[in-house]
C-alpha cells in the first residue's frame, strides 16, 4: 500500500485507521521482538510520540508556572480572567484538533498551552486551601501514568473492545453527569450534591471517576502503540501526545478534587 | 523542603522516568499477538450501544444516591 493511499484513509476516518493492510508501511521501522524503535521517517514511532508527550508536558508546565506566580503575586482576581480564557481557548482547540488530526502538529501545542494557564491558576488555588496538596496530586498522577504504562507494555493489562465499550461510556456518562450538574448551578438548583461533597459517596465517586481516567490511558497507549505498529502518518505521533494530555489532564484535575474532599473532612 | 515534598517530588521524577524510559519499547508479545485487540480503524459497537451504556451508568449512580 502507497504512503499516499494511506494518508488518504487516515485522513477519512474518524479514527486513525489502523488496518492489517498498513502494516507493510511500518514494517521498515518496527523491530520483531520488542526493541527500540529508532525509525527516521514520515511515519509514526513510539520514540517519537514519546518526545512529542514531553513537548506538550513541558509546555503545560511552563504556561501554568506563569498562572501560578500571578496567584500568589495578585490573588483569585487577577487570575481567574486568564484561567478563565485559558480553558475556552484549550477546549477550542482541542476540538479542532480532534476533528482535523493533520493540524495537531500547531493546534496540541497551543491547547498545551492554553490548557496550562487554566492549570496553573487551579493548582494555585488548591495550594493555598491545602498546603502541599498540589505536589500529591502530580505524584499521583505521574504515578499512575508510570505504573499503567509498565501494566500495559508487560501485558498484565490487556485492552479489548468491551474494555473499549465500557471505559468509553463510563467516561461518556460521568461527562454527562458534570454537564448536568453544570446546567443545573447555572440555573440556581446547585447542581449534583454528591459529586463536590466531602461524604463516602462523593469520596467514593471521585475514586471511580480518578479509576476511569486511569484506564483511559491503557486505551491512549494501545492507539499509540497500534499506531506505531501499523504506520500511521507522521503527525498521529502529535495527535497521539495530544490525546495522552487530555487524560493526563483530566486525571489531574481529579486527583485533585479526591485530595481536596479527603484533606476536607 | 519538607518531607512531603520530597516524596512525593520523588515519585514525579521517577515516574518522568519511567513513562520516557519505556515508552520506546514495543509492548510485549503477550500485548501485541492477541486475537481480541482493539481495532482502532472501526468501531465494534454503535455510538448509540456507547451512549445507552453511558446512560444506564448515570442511572445506576443516580439510584445509588438514593440509598446512601
Amino acid at each position: 500500500m502507497s504512503n499516499h493511499k494511506a494518508l488518504n484513509m487516515f485522513g477519512r476516518s474518524g479514527n486513525p485507521a489502523l488496518k492489517a493492510d498498513t502494516c507493510s508501511q511500518s514494517a521498515r521501522g518496527t523491530s520483531s521482538s520488542g526493541g527500540i524503535q529508532s525509525m527516521d521517517s514520515a511515519t509514526m514511532t513510539l520514540q517519537g510520540t514519546v518526545n512529542k508527550t514531553g513537548i506538550l508536558l513541558a509546555l503545560v508546565v511552563l504556561s501554568a508556572t506563569y498562572t501560578w506566580n500571578l496567584f500568589f503575586e495578585g490573588g483569585a482576581g487577577a487570575v481567574m480572567p486568564i484561567a478563565i480564557g485559558g480553558a475556552i481557548v484549550g477546549f477550542i482547540f482541542a476540538l479542532i484538533t480532534i476533528f482535523k488530526k493533520q493540524w495537531a502538529g500547531t493546534t496540541a501545542p497551543i491547547y498545551a498551552l492554553a490548557e496550562g494557564l487554566f492549570l496553573g491558576a487551579i493548582s494555585g488555588i488548591f495550594e493555598a486551601q491545602y498546603p502541599g496538596i498540589v505536589i500529591q496530586a502530580v505524584g499521583l498522577t505521574l504515578g499512575t501514568l508510570a505504573s499503567l504504562l509498565f501494566l500495559y507494555k508487560t501485558g498484565i493489562v490487556k485492552p479489548t473492545e468491551n474494555f473499549r465499550l465500557m471505559i468509553t461510556s463510563a467516561t461518556m456518562g460521568i461527562a454527562l453527569l458534570y454537564l448536568v450538574s453544570m446546567a443545573m448551578n447555572m440555573f440556581g438548583s446547585g447542581g449534583i450534591g454528591f459529586i463536590h461533597s466531602n461524604g463516602l459517596f462523593g469520596i467514593g465517586f471521585s475514586l471511580f471517576v480518578v479509576a476511569i481516567a486511569a484506564l483511559n490511558l491503557v486505551l491512549d497507549f494501545d492507539f499509540i502503540e497500534q499506531g506505531s505498529e501499523m504506520g500511521a502518518p507522521k503527525y498521529m505521533e502529535w495527535f497521539g501526545a495530544f490525546s495522552l494530555m487530555v487524560t493526563l489532564i483530566w486525571l489531574y484535575l481529579e486527583m485533585l478534587r479526591l485530595l481536596a474532599k479527603l484533606r476536607s473532612r | 523542603m519538607d518531607a512531603n515534598t520530597i516524596i512525593f517530588g520523588g515519585i514525579s521524577i521517577l515516574s518522568l522516568a519511567v513513562f520516557f524510559y519505556l515508552g520506546r519499547f514495543r509492548a510485549s508479545t503477550k500485548q501485541r499477538n492477541r486475537e481480541d485487540r482493539i481495532d482502532w480503524s472501526s468501531r465494534k459497537f454503535s455510538l448509540w450501544k456507547i451512549f445507552l451504556y453511558s446512560l444506564v451508568a448515570v442511572g445506576g449512580i443516580v439510584l445509588l444516591t438514593q440509598f446512601f
